[in-house]
């Protein structure tokens, strides 16, 4: 903020200066003209950066509208002070030659603040990131609370949140109970409950109940951090378009040379030297390369602080332009488009028995199992806020089920526990379920069948709408899994996708790629581990929930940090409309110096018209691509969902 | 605490001399990234020749996980002097 300051500060007092030698020249104050002169120079003396900019960039080997600025300003200045000594129109004309320079160097330094304020907001989003960095900690050392620097919060610690703070480490809860909003991290707005056991990261912010989080990563190690780096880097690197801009900065130096000498050899011969001068001084005033080059690299900022800000990491321009391509996007199905965990998804009952009788039984015999299917069925008991007593005895029989009393009851779970007592009804309705590649749980009571629990890994919420979103985008869908294929084909007929591939080892994976590849671009989206192959030979590959996995943002070209599938239509949207405005301001600015330099070239433009032009054409170029940090996402039209909704059903 | 400081050239590979590199802002990006780095005390940018002066606590970092900052974010590096100073 403070350079803007004192940017600002610098393009006013320059404008005062001018303005009060134009104004003085006019007085009858003695020596007024002098004074009005050195004014005036003062003025154009304070446009020192374009001149610096300048000749840096002839350094560099590199062309920029501030290096023709300060060979137009110096030959005008120079016009103006050598001019009148030679010539019979005296001081006036003096005035006059270094008056024009010092307001087209108040035009160009306005120029230059307003572009840097632009641009520096393009990168917003990262200022963003870096004030969510936490400084400070409050920690329990020796039973007292201290509150100290985040540099000397120590791995293991415990450390204190407080409702309505930040947290500042990243780490596990060892006790409360509260609500998290994570979108610095995840750019999911939608508060995450956080209790004993769930991981927490650095900069998101803590509502409701007070947290002790044991520390893990601090400082420079967490998410947050890494975050930043990434964000950092990924603006900074450049999209291949833009050795399209390149290629016209080269040429730029060497025409403007041929064109700026030729424009004043033929108008001295034909109008005389002052015309030509002028001409001259014009068309280097004119000339906007800036235009050409910055249209990209604002936009790549723009874009990747966009997604960043989405809970998107695109790392860098050469993957926008890879997305934009994306026609097909293969989805892993588990842990991706599904849970990844079995739940309870139906209970069906017989006889005169409830849902909580066979679940609280089921609950009861199952209670200190270590199976994921246990554990579903115990945790729809505690959704269901049972108290599950402890069995009497049990005993688990590896890939069979469980045999266990309570009491005087005897409960068995699983199908091969119980074969000769399974009733035609349960069995009809067992069938069914496993012909839906769903799992079916059969619970006995004294050897006689009171339920059947429906376990299945359940299809996250917005994968539908995921799907529905690149459909309307015109984008395929494919599903590859190693599931088998009934599960597969239940799993992909939910959600609607173009077609599935199953029972594939991750090899497989990695050429189903490959086929998929002929004739498409091919977008991968999985958890970045296990599908990390897979990924890396797709052309864009996604890694969703990759907040606190640093293997899966490193292994991605995007890393999506929470686990929204929505976003992955939205980084192909996003990176589309990038990509057209990077084109398009390209041509635009292309367009813009032919003719502009044209203008200048026949005389039509004066030296000060000539400048407010060329400024106004790179801030225009600047803002449309900034403006692309601003695009929100689309959402899906009620008509839409209700389509994807309908479709689910039918 | 030992602390070091060098001066660095450094130069924006690729930069076609546009105002997103030939500005302030370019030489504040470099600046707060580098501040960022624990260990780093002091941070000198200047905007016009691309020479960056740092001290640093050689304990708390190395010197090519700066040197590595500065390349990752896109610039050549070349060491002008390095010295001990406290």
């Amino acid at each position: 903020m403070r350079e803007h300051v004192k940017g600002v500060i610098l393009v006013a007092s320059l404008g005062l200066f001018a303005l009060a030698g134009a104004l003085i020249s006019g007085t009858r104050v003695t020596y007024a003209h002098e004074i009005s002169i050195a004014l005036t120079l003062i003025a154009v003396a304070l446009g020192y950066r374009i001149y610096l900019h300048g000749i840096r960039s002839l350094r560099h080997g590199n062309v920029t509208a501030q290096l023709f600025a300060t060979i137009a300003i110096f030959i005008s200045v120079t016009a103006g002070l050598v001019l009148p000594s030679a010539s019979a129109t005296g001081t006036a004309e003096a005035v006059g030659y270094l008056t024009a320079s010092a307001i087209v160097a108040f035009i160009i330094l306005a120029g230059m603040t307003l572009e840097d304020y632009i641009i520096h907001r393009t990168r917003g989003a990262l200022e963003k990131l870096i004030k969510m960095s936490p400084t400070t900690a409050r920690i329990r050392r020796d039973s007292a609370e201290v509150e100290i620097p985040i540099d000397e919060v120590k791995m293991g610690e415990i450390v204190l949140v407080k409702p309505g703070d930040k947290i500042p480490v990243d780490g596990t809860v060892i006790s409360g109970h509260s609500t998290v909003n994570q979108a610095t991290i995840t750019g999911e707005s939608i508060p995450v409950e956080k209790t004993v056991g769930d991981r927490t990261f650095a900069g998101t912010l803590n509502e409701r109940g007070a947290l002790e989080i044991k520390v893990e990563k601090v400082a420079e190690d967490t998410t947050l951090a890494h975050l930043i780096l990434l964000v950092e880097e990924a603006q900074e690197k450049k999209a291949p378009i833009q050795n399209v801009a390149d290629r016209f900065t080269t040429y730029f130096l060497p025409i403007m040379a041929v064109l700026a000498s030729s424009v004043f050899a033929v108008s001295y011969f034909a109008l005389g030297f002052d015309v030509a001068l002028a001409r001259t001084v014009t068309v280097l005033l004119v000339a906007c390369p800036c235009a050409l080059s910055i249209a990209v690299p604002v936009a790549v900022a723009g874009t990747i602080g966009n997604a960043s800000m989405n809970g998107i990491i695109i790392k860098g321009g050469t993957h926008i332009e890879k997305l934009k391509d994306v026609n097909l996007v293969a989805f892993d199905k588990t842990g991706t488009l599904t849970i990844g965990e079995p739940r309870v998804v139906e209970v069906r009952t017989f006889d005169n028995y409830s849902e909580a009788d066979t679940v609280k039984y089921a609950a009861i015999a199952e209670k200190f199992s270590e199976h994921p299917l246990s554990k579903a069925i115990i945790a729809k008991a505690a959704e269901m806020s049972m108290k599950i007593p402890d069995p009497t005895d049990f005993k688990t029989i590896p890939g069979h089920g469980v045999d266990a009393h309570y009491g005087n009851k005897h409960i068995l779970i699983g199908t091969k526990m119980m074969e000769s007592d399974i009733s035609e009804k349960a069995s009809q309705l067992m069938n069914r379920v496993e012909s839906e590649g769903k799992i079916a749980i059969p619970v006995a009571l004294d050897k006689n069948v009171i339920g059947v629990i429906v376990v299945a890994d359940t299809v996250r919420e917005n994968s539908l709408e995921a799907i529905q979103r690149l459909k309307r985008l015109g984008v395929k869908t494919a599903m590859i899994t190693g599931d088998n294929a009934r599960t597969a084909k239940s799993i992909a007929e939910q959600i609607g996708v173009d077609e599935y591939r199953a029972e594939l080892l991750p090899e497989q994976k990695v050429a189903v790629i490959g086929e998929l590849k002929k004739g498409n671009v091919v977008a991968m989206v999985g958890d970045g581990v296990n599908d990390a192959p897979a990924l890396a030979n797709s052309d864009v590959g996604f890694a969703m929930g990759a907040a606190g996995s640093d293997v899966a943002i490193e292994t991605a070209d995007v890393a999506l940090l929470g686990d929204d599938l929505t976003k992955v239509e939205y980084a192909i949207s996003l990176s589309r409309k990038a990509f057209n405005r990077m084109k398009g301001n390209i041509v635009y600015a292309f367009i813009w110096n032919v003719v502009a330099l044209s203008l200048a070239a026949f005389g039509i433009l004066n030296p000060v018209l000539a400048v407010v032009l060329a400024e106004a054409g790179c801030i225009s170029v600047v803002i449309n691509s900034a403006l692309l940090l601003l695009s929100k996402p689309k959402p899906l039209t009620e008509r839409e969902l209700k389509v994807s909704i309908s479709e689910k059903v039918g | 605490m030992t602390v070091e400081k060098v001066i660095l050239n450094t130069a924006k590979i690729d930069c076609t001399g546009c105002k997103a590199c030939a500005s302030d802002l370019e030489a504040e990006n470099l600046r707060h990234a580098l501040a960022r780095l624990s260990g780093v005390s002091k941070v000198k940018v200047d905007e016009i020749t691309g020479k960056v002066s740092i001290e640093y606590d050689t304990q708390k970092i190395g010197f090519s996980k700066i040197t590595e900052r500065i390349e990752k974010l896109g610039y050549k590096v070349e060491i002008v002097s390095r010295e001990e100073i406290q």
